[in-house]
């Protein structure tokens, strides 16, 4: 059991009638409504978030790619990502992941991810995505292609880790003539690859097949969440061996207070600024992003999806969030663990606008008290080795 | 009331097209809009009292296959070239709404000799920098409802597309909206080198257009008819993108008027 925790980096300077005045909190959302001076502040606040989680016990921090937008202000995880092998000294780097068909050519990412690795001492894990609805509207980027462009990035890249250069590449989307990254990654044969998923089933079938981590789509009512995670293991089960844990993730809001109470009293507004203001007007799947039977499906699903939430009591019922005192959440998530049977959680433990403060309190109470019981119950985290053994990296 | 005498599927140069043919009389060819009306409707049967419709369905929309070998509106034309040869017909005159009109005028521009006229309805292709294009893209079913209809309460909506995820023609509407992303997402449903070949089109061609029309702006239109050599336009008052839809009878008059003269 691997305990990471996840910066979305959002925008928390948003005017309080940010709803009624827009449509949405992505692509088109006016860059007036940033300060870089504030954002200074932020983004500095942030990342000691992050380096504040190797000090008290997690064993790894997680950050992703998003433009334009306020829900992560976060366009280059890269760079991001580079800050923090410099900053700290264990925990694992998770990038989940670059958006693959918006790197041109796509060895850049093959690149940047062997830098963050060297840089690092073999602490990246290398999460490959194919870019969000949104990101096909910010970039202009024909979504039909998006499934088509992702595979052969993929592809180039994990040849340009593992294939000694230079060699040519002559695909669909991109002709090189000279593939030949330096550096090349630390960990061998190549960092350990996640693919993020918006849970179609291309998506699991593809890290299954290639025996890959899968992490699916968050904010979804706990029903759908295990679907999705059965689909894997059954895609897996498809292809000849039983998922490993470790293969799976769970990406969950996390507040931790002294009391039931007090957590939500804490906690209430700062996520509802989170599902209100940053989840408004999210394009999920532009058309042709992924097949129509999974756009129809995930589309039904959307009326349980956390940015369609009103209540407090639907939340709950639905673990949209793990909120409460040290006790509830550990049991909690060890139900919700056990349920979806995964080998990480991603916590986020900052979300909306809430503030540094209460996200160190949260964070501290979360390492103190949950997070040993939870490893007690559910298993020390496994090592690298055994984590390589089990997953056959081709 | 239903004149269809054939629904069959034919081969164009190694794509499976679906193809509706029905009515009496001389042959119009129906090219249809990002919506995928590739079922017959009630304006395709009010347009078969006059004409023997072909309705055929482009690459990628209703059962049709071939999308993965189209990736322009370009490939969209060189198929109609390839359908009419197959079909054997010389020259047609072409009905097109929005991307129907878009994917005719590509049309008539490579092969000019074999449409006799052609009729655009609220059609895409073109874009004024003065009078954006509306957001078609959006997965949100109500916005596109007002997007598209001058009143976006009206019954003839649910002719038009599905109401919801849980309508039984969502997977066929997802596959009409990947087809028309894989030629219209960027630039977006439009061709900037179309305006430069426009006079490449002799035919007669009349333009129809919503004035209300949300998505292709009126003025998309009133820029058309100064630059086709030989086109009138008709502005159908109160009326939004799917004027075949919401004026089926004006419609179906104007194309039988227009091909008669």
């Amino acid at each position: 059991m691997r305990f990471f925790t996840f910066h979305l980096m959002p925008y928390n300077k948003l005017p309080d009638d940010f709803e009624e005045k827009y449509d949405t909190a992505w692509t088109t959302v006016p860059n007036s409504l940033y300060d870089p001076v504030y954002g200074h502040e932020l983004y500095n606040r942030f990342l000691d978030e992050l380096i504040y989680a190797e000090e008290i016990g997690f064993d790894g921090v997680c950050i992703n790619e998003y433009h334009q937008s306020v829900y992560g202000h976060l366009p280059s995880p890269n760079l991001m990502g580079s800050i923090l092998a410099r900053q700290t000294k264990r925990v694992k780097i998770a990038i989940i992941g670059n958006a693959l068909p918006f790197y041109d050519p796509p060895t850049r990412v093959a690149e940047e991810f062997a830098m963050i690795d060297v840089i690092s001492g073999g602490r990246l894990i290398a999460g490959m995505h194919l870019g969000g609805g949104p990101e096909y509207d910010s970039f202009s980027m024909n979504p039909t292609y998006a499934r088509n462009k992702f595979q052969e990035a993929l592809d180039l890249t994990v040849r340009a880790w593992t294939e000694a250069g230079p060699f040519e590449h002559y695909g669909e989307h991109w002709k090189l003539r000279h593939v030949n990254p330096w550096p090349t990654p630390y960990q061998k044969p190549h960092p350990p690859i996640w693919i993020s998923g918006e849970d179609s089933k291309e998506t699991t079938e593809l890290a299954a097949k290639r025996r890959y981590s899968y992490l699916g789509s968050p904010y979804f009512h706990k029903s759908f969440l295990k679907k999705n995670l059965d689909m894997f293991r059954k895609a897996c089960k498809k292809n000849g061996y039983t998922a490993h844990e470790e293969q799976t993730g769970w990406l969950v809001p996390i507040y931790v207070a002294e009391t039931d109470e007090q957590a939500w009293a804490e906690y209430e507004k700062h996520l509802f600024y989170f599902i209100r203001k940053l989840l408004k007007g999210l394009m999920v799947f532009p058309p042709g992003y992924s097949s129509p039977k999974s756009i129809a499906r995930i589309g039904i699903a959307l009326k349980q999806f956390l940015g369609n939430i009103i209540t407090r009591e639907e939340i709950e019922e639905g673990g949209y969030a793990m909120v409460g005192s040290p006790e509830t959440v550990r049991e909690k998530m060890k139900d919700y663990v056990q349920d979806f049977g995964v080998g990480n959680v991603l916590g986020l433990f900052q979300i909306g606008t809430l503030p540094a403060d209460l996200t160190k309190k949260n964070m501290t109470l979360f390492a103190e008290q949950v997070l040993p019981y939870l490893r007690k119950e559910l298993g020390e985290p496994a090592t690298d080795e055994e984590i390589s053994n089990a997953l056959a990296v081709n | 009331m239903n004149s269809v005498t054939e629904s069959k599927f034919i081969d164009v140069r190694g794509k499976r097209t679906q193809i509706t043919i029905g009515g009496a009389g001389p042959v119009l060819l129906y090219l249809h809009s990002a919506g995928g009306e590739v079922e017959w409707t009630r304006f395709h049967e009010m347009l078969a009292q006059y004409f023997t419709v072909y309705l055929p369905a482009h690459p990628g929309f209703g059962d049709s296959r071939g999308l993965e070998n189209i990736h322009s509106i370009t490939d969209y034309a060189w198929h109609y070239v390839d359908l009419l040869d197959v079909l054997g017909l010389e020259t047609v005159p072409i009905v097109g709404f929005s991307l129907g009109g878009w994917t005719g005028m590509e049309l008539a521009i490579l092969r000019p000799e074999r449409i006799s006229k052609m009729l655009l309805v609220n059609t895409a292709g073109i874009r004024i920098p003065e009078a954006p294009m509306g957001e078609l893209f959006s997965d949100d079913i109500e916005k596109l409802k007002s997007l598209l209809f001058y009143d976006p309460n009206s019954p003839v909506i649910e002719e038009a597309m599905p109401l919801s995820f849980e309508d039984n023609r969502i997977l066929m509407w997802l596959k009409a909206r990947e087809a028309t992303a894989r030629v219209g997402w960027n630039p977006y449903l439009h061709n900037p080198r179309l305006p430069d070949h426009l006079f490449r089109i002799p035919c007669p061609v009349r333009i129809l257009w919503g004035n209300d029309d949300q998505l292709l702006p009126v003025a998309t239109g009133k820029f058309l008819v100064d630059a086709l050599p030989n086109a009138t336009l008709e502005i159908f008052e109160k009326t939004g993108h799917m004027l075949p839809y919401e004026q089926a009878e004006r419609f179906v008059e104007e194309v039988r008027k227009f091909l008669s003269d």
